[in-house]
Parts: C-alpha cells; structure tokens; sequence
C-alpha cells in the first residue's frame, strides 16, 4: 500500500494535501472552544509536524549549510510579514506564555506540513509551479474556517511570498522563523 | 535575478492585501473578525457599526429554557441557565442587547469595548447567574473586567471577571443593565506593552531590518569573496 503511494506521485500529493487540510481545520475548529484554545493549538501543530515525518530533511529544505542566512533571511520574511501592522497599529497585546508557545508549535508545525511534506509532494507531482501555487492553494484554503473572507487575500499572498522563498532559496528555515516571528508579534 | 524579482513581487502583494484589512496581518492569533466599534481607534481602519441582538426565551411549565442572546456581530454573548428568569406566568421572554451610540468616559475608567444596554422583559432569578462574554479587539489593550452600570452617565461598578477564549472576558450577572470592558485607568492596562511607549511592532520590525542588514551585509560579502 505504501509502495503503491510512493510509486504514484500526485495520488501522495493528494493524500498529503487531504491530511494537511483536515489537520489545520481540526485545529481551527479545536481551537474555537472555549478553554481547548491552546492544547488545540499546541497538539495541531504537532500534528502537523507529524506531516513531514519520512521526508529527507534536504527535500523539506532543511539543513545546516548557509545557516546564518538562512536564519538572516527569516528575519527579512518576518519584517515584511509585519510591516503593513506596524504601520498601522504600533501597539501589540503580549501573548500569554500559553499561547506564545501555540504559537511557536503552530508556526513550526504548518511550514513543515505546507511549505515541507506538501510543497515536495507537489513538487514530485508536478514540478515548482505546481508546488508554489498549490501549497498556496491550499494554505488559504485551510484558514478558511479561522478568518473571515475579507482576510484570505492577505493569507494568499503571505502563502505565496513564503512559497515563493522556498522554491527561490531551497529553503524552509527562513520560513518557519519568519512566520514564527509573525505569530508571536501579534 | 528573475527569482530576487518574484519574491519582491510578492512581498509587494502581501503589504497590499495585508493593509486592506485590519489590522494589516495575515495570521496570528488575533480576533477571528474586525471588532465592530461604535467610536473606532484611529488604527481600526474601515469600521463597521456595532449589531444589536434580540432573544425570544420559551417559558415552559413556568421554566424559562437554558438559551444564549447575543448580538449579530458576536461581540456580546449572554447565556442563561434553565429558570434564570422570574417568568411570573409569561411564556415569552424578550431579551434585547444594543449598543450605545455614545462611548462613556467614567472617571478612572477606560472602556476598550462598546457599551451595551441589555434589557428583557422578566429579572433575572439571583440563584442562577447569567453568563456574559464580551469580544474585544486586538487593537485595544486588554481589559481586567467587565464594569457595569444602571446609567451610562452614573457609577460603573467593576463586576468579577476572568478571561474566555482568546480576546474574550467573561463575568456573569443577576441584573441587567449597561455593560462595558475595560481597566482601571489609573494603572497601566494588563498585558500591555510599554517599552518604547507601547510602540512595540514598528520596534520589532525596526530591530529585523537592522539584524538583516548588519548581519545580512558582511555574510553575502563574505559568500561573493569565497566564490
């Protein structure tokens, strides 16, 4: 069975993007409760790093090589992340220390599942343009049920600049810190 | 180049789609919708009015049912148990849930939420307390209770309150009233951020523009020198 998956390419895509899909909406929706928000949270980003269990870390884009600007090029990602909110809004609520370290698991935890396991299951699928816009895709498609619609552009275009970086540079640390440094900044 | 070219492309994209909505982010862990206000912070950007809300409570056997009234925006919740009302023979109950069109400024006091002025057509039984939840937004600092008054213009009194799920307070109650969150002014809001004068993000932003140029600089110097 595992073979069979392996040897067909878009059939592992699909089932990726399936499994990715119904982790992040269980997440969403876990986390709507009141009182589950930061275990919701905390196991959905475990779960979602569970995703990119089996992959060879250099097909995730990870790796030690270039580590400095790799961790330099996060920084970059996390300042054009913010910037349109701190131009319009210079105050921040500090996150609880519970919800600061969801916030952490959950950064990790979708750049492994979406930008890691499903952009190189994509990408054996269909080479990097599927893999760019595909997991762009599906990454707006999977913060359908937690933001309203009027906020899906933005998802869509941090999707696809984040995509976009790990097809430019073969990377998913800049990535993740990025998106880590994001999530924690507001 | 053509890959440098796509990726300032898209960052382009992004700073558009995120300055769209507020408050100008992607993700997080910030309210689920905008936060509705009657008198909008100079930050909210586009702002839409405060919903009201209405509840038609059944009475059966002279027990009023376990129901929630809330308003259509979700910024107001009140729940009640089974027999929370004194039905005296109605079979109705009418709760009605508006906001004000003013933002009362009490003296020490900062409301970060619209007041509401909640009435029904039956008291409520002191036995069994209602639960109130008010939504706040991430634009605001959080409040440390929920304050609630019999006139907008007289005393609000702090009620014993605890936080919900994210962005939300939670107290309950066994009358109606006026209803607003916020915090002592005299003392500086809870979980605030204060340092650099509680400009926290264009800080942040500001110390990963100087990380990735002083250090971003030497290491691509370095690199171009190696190859």
């Amino acid at each position: 069975m595992i073979a069979a998956v392996q040897a067909r390419p878009a059939l592992r895509a699909a089932l990726v993007a399936s499994l990715v899909l119904v982790l992040e909406w269980s997440r969403a929706l876990g986390a709507a409760q009141p009182g589950f928000t930061v275990v919701a949270l905390l196991l959905g980003g475990i779960a979602l790093a569970a995703v990119a269990i089996g992959w060879p870390a250099d097909r995730l884009g990870l790796g030690r090589s270039r580590l400095g600007l790799r961790l330099i090029g996060g920084c970059a990602l996390g300042a054009v992340l913010l910037l349109p909110a701190a131009v319009r809004s210079g105050t921040a609520p500090l996150l609880p220390a519970g919800l600061a370290m969801a916030a952490i698991a959950v950064s990790i935890g979708e750049e492994l599942a979406f930008r890691g396991a499903l952009y190189a299951a994509l990408e054996d699928a269909g080479g990097a343009p599927l893999a760019v816009l595909g997991t762009t895709l599906l990454w707006t498609l999977a913060h359908a049920l937690s933001h309203p619609p009027e906020f899906l552009p933005a998802v869509a275009a941090a999707g696809l600049l984040l995509a976009l970086w790990r097809w430019a540079c073969r990377d998913l640390v800049a990535p993740i810190v990025g998106h880590a440094i994001a999530d924690l900044a507001l | 180049m053509r890959k440098l070219a796509l990726l300032g492309v898209a960052a382009a994209l992004y700073a558009g789609a995120a300055w769209s909505v507020a408050p100008g982010f992607y993700d997080g862990f910030g309210p689920p919708a905008p936060y509705n206000f009657t008198c909008p912070p100079p930050q909210a950007g586009a702002n839409q009015k405060p919903s009201s809300g209405h509840a038609d409570i059944p009475v059966t056997g002279g027990v009023s049912e376990a129901f929630s009234a809330f308003t259509d925006d979700g910024q107001i919740v009140i729940g009640f148990l089974p027999g929370a009302f004194l039905a005296g023979g109605k079979t109705t109950i009418t709760v009605d849930i508006t906001p004000l069109d003013t933002c009362p400024q009490p003296s020490g006091i900062r409301f970060v939420t619209n007041a509401y002025k909640i009435t029904a057509s039956a008291a409520l039984n002191a036995d069994k307390r209602a639960n109130l939840t008010l939504r706040y937004s991430n634009l605001e600092p959080d409040p440390a209770s929920v304050y609630q008054a019999t006139d907008p213009n007289g005393t609000w009194t702090e009620k014993s309150s605890q936080p919900g799920a994210p962005f939300t307070i939670v107290t309950t109650t066994t009358t109606f009233g006026y209803f607003a969150a916020g915090y002592a002014s005299s003392s500086p809001p809870p979980g605030a951020v204060t340092i650099g004068g509680g400009q926290l993000l264009p800080i942040i932003v500001a110390v990963l523009v100087v990380v990735v140029v002083l250090a971003g600089l030497p290491l691509a110097v370095m690199r171009r020198r190696r190859s």
